[in-house]
Parts: C-alpha cells; structure tokens; sequence
C-alpha cells in the first residue's frame, strides 16, 4: 500500500484575513492530495500537552509536517515538550534572501565541543518537518515542499492506526470525556475514510494566548541558568536532573528574561516580537513594522543581562514581591548583548506611498 | 478663532489628513486622554491609528489595578501593518481597560476617539499636551517617523 504521511495545519492565534486565507487554501489543496492525511489543530503554542490537540498529533506516530506560524525551530521545540519527538527534518522554504548555510556553519564551530541535551537523548525513528507559514505568500510553495518531503519518508507506515487522520475524534472524545470539555470539533467530512477529501479539525482551544518558554534541546547544555534566574517556578528538573519547562503557567506574561541570561541562545519566547527570542536563526524575520518606538519604548542600549534584570524585577514587583536587581541568579560572567536583532519592515512600501514619502 | 472647540485640528501625514479634537489632551506617546469622573481616559490618536491600520489584535500584560510607571510596557498590538508593544503613557494607576476591544478591537479603528478608548488611569494630568502643542510634536517627529519606517525597510 502506498506511504500516507500526516501533515497538520496549526492555525495563527489571530484572525488575520490573509493568515486564514494561506491556511485554508492549503487544506483543500492537501486534500486533493493523495496519501497525505490533513489534520487542522489551533495554534501550537497555545495547546497543551494533555489538550485534544496535542492528543491527536501524539496519535501520529509516522512522519509528521507541521505547518504553524512559528519560526520552524520553535514549532519543532514545542511539539517536543509536549512529546512530540523525531529527527528534525530540514525544509528547503527558506526566506528568500536567507543564507542558511553559513549560519549553520558559524553555530557549528562555535559550539561543537559542547556537551547538548539533545546529544544524549534517543528519538523515535521517524521526522518531523516543521514549517512557518510565514516564510512563503503563496500556497504553492507548500504544496511543492510538502510533496517533496512525501516522497522521503523516513518511516514504515505501519498498519495500526487505520489510514486517515491519525486520531479518531470519536475516540478521542470518549478518552476526554470527563476530562476537559469535549472540544473535538465535528470533522469536516464526517465519513472520515481513507480516501482524499477531509480534513480532521481538532478544536482545541480556549482561545488564550499563553506564554510560556521553550527549550531548544540542540542547543541548551543543562547549565541551568535558567533556573537559577528565574524566580516564578517557571523551571524544573526532570529524573535525571535535565532541565525542564515544568510550570509554563507561572511564566509571567511579556517577560523573556530567561531567554536573554541563557548562555547559548536555547530560550525561545515563540510570540516575542524580537525574532531572536522568537526563534528565528535570522536577525530581521518579522513581517510587520515595529511602532514600539514611537508608542514610547525606552531606548534601548541596554545589556542583554540588564534588560533581564529589569524585566524580573518589574515581573516581581507585578506579583507583589520585591525588586532582587543583581543579587539573585545572575551569573558573574555576563553574556554578551547579542539579541539585538530589528525586526524588519515589510509591506509598509505601499503606506509609504500614502504618506508621500 | 471663532470654530474654537468645535474644529478638530489637523495634522497632514501625507496625502492623509489627520484629525485632532480640541476637546481632550495628548500624550506623546500618541494617545488621548480625557477626564471621565475623575479617572482619564486613554486611546489611540488618529496618527497612532493611521500607522497602524486595520487593528487585529491587541493584549494587555498588566492588570487592572496596577501601578505603572511612565513607558512602562503594557501589552502589545497587532494590526496590518505593525506588530507592536505598548506602553503607559505616564506615570499612574491603570484601573480599567475597554473590556469590549479584547473581543473585537475594531472600534479602534472605525472610532478611535469614542468606542475605542483603551484604558483609564488615574494620573496627574499636567505633563499632558493640549492638541496645538500635540500637533506640534508631531511635527517635530513625524520626519523620525518616517526614518523609523525606512531605517527598518532598509535592514
């Protein structure tokens, strides 16, 4: 029988016309597609780990492309907290004027001594290839990558879950009966065969944007400044004394703090504006122009280990607590500021035509 | 001066012609304020919204209650055409939101000067600008406005 491979569609937190568009004509495209199984979850990052959205793609066991409106590497970091595992796959949609090879190179050689958590940890055989909606307009680009990645499967498909979408709604409404709400949407099609012409629509969500960070494990080395920084709780460890994002819901709303004190850049903020944080591998990765100045952001000029000082203590102050400044948790070797990334403008060509520019 | 009051004045970003009533004061960081039984009321300017566009999304990071500082950051916004954080525009107690953008932020943008006020502190007043010294302000910035808008494009 002919490979299947699941592809998942996880939509943007906000209902951006063009956004929906993009995730709309790409499920019908993927559902004329044959072989490929649609499944459509909220935004990833917003799912939690026990949540019927995360259930159904942890009922995916082959090979999995996930389509999300996050940076790739955060999207792959996201699912793997939530045990989402395999080998990171690598996309050929890549911004057009990006040079990844040479980044790639530079991250290598910097660090290749270094002891990864990810080094000693082992992965189901199978890959995950994850892909951000942003980095392409047009659905076709997609369609093409996702048609490549079809033909590499790396996996057996194996003939325990039937062909289709990876979970059952049905089922999977039984195992949450009692649970949480019911939130398994009907299915688009409700005959829900093998053949092409459905999409599997889990709606997962209470609609809340979360806030929470995500460890990139090829990059963290267990040093745990992090838990050390932070003063929320935010961080554990696991049986064997690896770092972990054990309370994401304590993290306080808006503060990347923990992200700008790790010594290797393995802290994302997914939703940060600051690329950097977000997870991008590029410096200037937003689409959208930042008004942060004009709407009365402090100048900056700040290091990267002040600015998370300042953000705990504002974070501290919030809750009720006192101001630690520099006592607690800082390491007595800065990191060097080096997240300085801008985001770029992009279609405000045409307001600047408005404006007479 | 006899329109007095009634007249807005106006502020030529480009071919767009931007409104600002005379019936409230200004923050320089682009937001009204109006006294409302005691507390001030905040939204966008109409040079706030003009940048902005069509407001998709907007959050809020501090609660109701809190004591901010001026430029302390607040929340955050999404529109068409930007992605932005957003900040006290003075020093105060925040203590409320416009609980009605949360769901729809709409009125942002159709009206930026009645349904879609932000949120309301309890401040003190007098740093704020009456609309000529506003209008004014914006002189001053709107050529680093538009720096700012090609400094980024051009990264």
């Amino acid at each position: 029988m002919a490979k299947r491979i699941s592809v998942v569609i996880s939509q943007g937190q906000s209902p951006h016309p063009a956004k929906r568009q993009l995730e709309e004509d790409l499920i019908t495209r993927l559902m004329f597609e044959p072989g490929i199984d649609v499944t459509v979850v909220p935004h990833l990052y917003d799912l939690k780990t026990d949540g019927t959205g995360m259930l159904a793609l942890q009922g995916v066991k082959g090979d999995l492309v996930v389509c999300s409106w996050l940076f790739s590497r955060a999207a792959f970091w996201v699912l793997d907290r939530s045990g989402i595992r395999g080998r990171m796959g690598v996309t050929l949609l890549v911004p057009d004027e990006e040079d990844e090879e040479e980044l790639e190179e530079e991250l290598d050689a910097s660090g290749a001594d270094k002891d990864r958590v990810s080094d000693r940890r082992d992965l189901p055989d199978r890959t995950i290839w994850t892909l951000d909606l942003k980095v392409k307009p047009s659905v076709d680009d997609y369609i093409e990558e996702i048609k490549r990645i079809a033909t590499l499967q790396t996996t057996k498909t194996y003939q325990l879950a039937p062909p289709g979408p990876g979970v059952q709604p049905a089922a999977l409404e039984r195992y949450h009966a009692g649970v949480e709400r019911p939130l398994v949407a009907p299915v688009e099609d409700s005959t829900n065969g093998s053949s092409n012409g459905s999409a599997n629509r889990v709606d997962a969500g209470d609609g809340k944007r979360r806030w929470y960070p995500v460890i990139d494990f090829s990059r963290c080395t267990n040093c745990m400044e992090c838990i050390d920084f932070c003063l929320f709780g935010v961080y554990g460890v696991d049986t064997s004394e690896t770092i972990l994002v054990e309370q994401p819901d304590n993290c306080r709303k808006g503060c990347p703090a923990c992200s700008r004190v790790c010594p290797e850049n393995a802290i994302m903020f997914p939703q940060h504006k600051n690329s950097a944080i977000a997870g991008s591998d590029e410096l200037a990765a937003s689409l959208k122009i930042d008004l942060s100045k004009l709407f009365g952001a402090p100048e900056d000029g700040k290091s990267a280990v002040d600015m998370a000082v300042l953000e705990r203590d504002e974070q501290l102050m919030a809750a009720g607590r006192e101001a630690v400044g520099f006592s607690v948790g800082v390491s007595p070797t800065p990191k060097e500021p080096d997240q300085s990334g801008r985001d770029e403008l992009d279609d405000l060509l045409d307001e600047l035509d408005n404006a007479g520019i | 001066m006899t329109a007095g009051e009634a007249t807005p004045l106006e502020f030529m970003m480009g071919e767009y012609r931007a409104e600002f009533p005379r019936d409230r004061r200004y923050a320089r960081n682009h937001m009204w304020a109006q006294e409302i039984e005691g507390v001030w009321r905040f939204g966008f300017t109409a040079y706030a919204v003009r940048l902005l566009q069509d407001v998709y999304f907007l959050d809020w990071t501090v609660e109701e209650g809190a004591r901010l500082r001026a430029s302390q950051e607040i929340g955050s916004i999404e529109s068409k055409k930007a992605e932005s954080d957003l900040y006290a525009p003075l020093a105060g107690d925040l203590t409320r939101f416009n609980e009605a953008l949360l769901e729809d932020p709409s009125a942002i943008n159709v009206d930026k000067y009645g349904a879609g006020w932000l949120f309301e502190m309890r401040i003190d007043p007098s740093s704020l600008l009456k609309a000529e010294a506003y209008i004014e302000h914006l002189e001053a910035v709107w050529v680093i406005a538009q720096r700012t808008i090609k400094g980024q494009m051009n990264e």
